[in-house]
């Protein structure tokens, strides 16, 4: 089971976009993983254990665990690159 | 006709909704099983803030009168954030008509050749459905209720077109606009007193920025410490026993980590509206010359906005203390309360220094304005059955100019206020459109962020 963080800046919105487009893709790719969404403020704290985190914000910090910006699921532009970059990380 | 929205609105926000949902669903194409469950978890979303919004209510807004009667400091009205003013916003009369009132003036704006924002940020049209709430409480207009909602998406959209390049040369997001309700409005603000900073001899050579801060005091700035911490505070200026005290702590802890666990399902209910307005503004809109218009979330991870999202947090309850008068107790936003300096950030270019100056004004205006709202706020709140009884107030968008403005302009009750402010804010906002047209928002090389790593450090003199 692959554990999976998506941030934003407060668990609401765009969060709840890309955590839904990347539980779609991962069923669809028969990836176990628990895709759970919090606060960026919160990422210093959560990151522990996680796999990867996916951000819609620009993060500039390194949290010991693989980054991904998802502003593509968002805007969509650039999503199937996203989802390539997810996909490497997890697999 | 009339008879069945009455009976409909009377039903409240999470049977109501659930049924526009799903019938939108069903119109979208999204099939019989999609349609239904997203209109269920819509109210899901709704039955969910009710209930934390009740614990926030219930049990801050007591501690907070006994505080305010022990210490005579006001400060009793407590702020129930973005989380909680947005449901407030969607299950008003505005509420189900408002996005494609607000995707209709852009599509508009867009044909006209007026702006070059493309919104594609659906969630954020509950910042001028608020507007339209507002103005449609104060006046009972259902019709000037939407005029409020027109205002405010016209405008925003114009300042996403003027923000534009601080957002690609600070913040490095190429072709996108931030046109957003809290973040964006206070923009122009920043725009005048960076000006005005780069004028005051010494003054003007003040720079720091940090990216420290977020390492030492990162965890101030978690809503499980911030919550807490209020709450033990205000416990025991309230003069509670400890155990109250520490109930109290326990309690707005909860309420910081609940919020946006259930307003999320009120955005995951939304998700096929949403996923069908962006695709029809993608089809229709497509160039190198547009903005794609996102949610200012994606500027919140930017190392200077996280060290000013943690300065904010004491920060404000320290102005919301100062300010003569002040009813409004600072809370539900805090955990966020990045947002409101997140662009400013971009206009300082990192400067920390500038960033506190000008994120202060902005936080005393808004928590000004939010005073003025608390009559009309509460309104809203009890026709929406989000509070059954006490008094409510948000920061983010109960504070913001435009709201107030429009409010006060149909619906006059506080003259002097509406002057003062009316006209800081029209002359701020011209002011940025002439540095807009002179390109000098974003004028010289910046500092970014990845050059300035270094910890308080002053540069030049």
């Amino acid at each position: 089971m692959k554990k999976v963080l998506v941030a934003c800046g407060g668990a609401v919105a765009t969060s709840t976009v890309a955590a839904n487009k990347i539980r779609e893709l991962l069923k669809e790719k028969n990836i176990p993983a628990d895709v759970s969404q919090c606060r960026v403020s919160e990422l210093g704290s959560k990151a522990a254990g996680a796999d990867l985190i996916v951000t819609t914000a620009k993060v500039d910090r390194d949290y010991g665990v693989p980054v991904i910006h998802g502003v593509a699921f968002i805007s969509g532009v650039g999503v199937e690159k996203t989802k390539q970059q997810i996909l490497d990380v997890l697999n | 006709m009339m008879a069945v929205l009455d009976y409909l609105l009377d039903l409240g926000p999470a049977v109501m909704l659930p049924l526009v949902i799903f019938v939108i669903g069903l119109l979208l194409r999204q099939g019989v099983g999609k349609s239904l469950r997203s209109g269920i978890i819509i109210g899901v979303g709704f039955v969910g803030i009710g209930l934390v919004i009740s614990l926030l209510t219930d049990n801050l807004g007591p501690a907070a009168q006994d505080m305010a009667d022990r210490f005579n400091l006001g400060l009793s009205v407590v702020d129930v954030g973005w989380p909680g003013a947005a449901p407030m916003a969607w299950a008003s009369s505005i509420g189900t008509v408002a996005i494609p009132v607000a995707i209709l003036v852009n599509v508009l704006m867009l044909v006209f050749k007026m702006t070059r924002v493309v919104n594609v940020d659906i969630w954020n049209i509950w910042h001028m459905t608020f507007t339209g709430a507002i103005v449609s409480t104060a006046t009972g207009s259902f019709w000037l209720g939407i005029l409020g909602v027109v205002v405010h998406s016209a405008f925003i959209y114009k300042l996403g077109d003027w923000f534009a390049p601080t957002v690609d040369k600070h913040f490095g997001l190429e072709g996108i606009a931030i046109p957003h309700g809290s973040g964006t409005w206070s923009a122009p603000f920043a725009v005048v007193i960076d000006a005005i900073l780069d004028k005051i001899p010494g003054i003007r050579k003040v720079n720091f920025n940090s990216t420290k801060i977020e390492d030492r005091f990162g965890v101030i700035g978690e809503p499980v410490i911030i919550g807490a911490a209020l709450g033990l505070i205000i416990g025991f200026l309230a003069g509670y026993p400890v155990s109250d005290v520490l109930q109290l702590a326990v309690q707005m802890s909860a309420v910081m980590v609940l919020m946006p666990t259930v307003v999320k399902f009120i955005m995951e209910g939304l998700l096929p509206i949403a996923e069908a307005a962006r695709e029809i503004l993608d089809k229709r809109f497509q160039g190198q010359n547009l903005y794609i218009g996102l949610d200012p979330a994606l500027l919140l991870g930017n190392s200077q906005v996280v060290a000013a999202s943690l300065i904010f947090v004491p920060l404000t309850l320290v102005i919301a203390v100062l300010i003569p008068g002040n009813q409004v107790l600072p809370f539900g936003d805090l955990a966020t309360i990045g947002f409101f300096v997140s662009m400013a950030v971009g206009i300082h270019k990192g400067n920390l220094f500038r960033t506190i100056i000008s994120g202060a004004v902005i936080m005393a205006i808004t928590i000004w304005i939010a005073n003025m709202m608390i009559g009309v706020h509460t309104e809203l709140a009890r026709q929406t059955g989000t509070i059954q009884s006490g008094q409510v107030t948000s920061l983010d968008q109960g504070g913001s100019p435009i709201s107030f403005i429009l409010t006060e302009l149909l619906h006059l009750q506080n003259l002097v206020p509406l002057i003062i402010i009316g006209s800081l804010y029209l002359f701020s906002v011209i002011f940025t459109y002439i540095q807009f047209k002179r390109n000098k928002i974003y004028a010289e090389e910046a500092v970014t962020t990845e050059e300035a790593g270094y910890e308080s450090t002053r540069t030049g003199q």
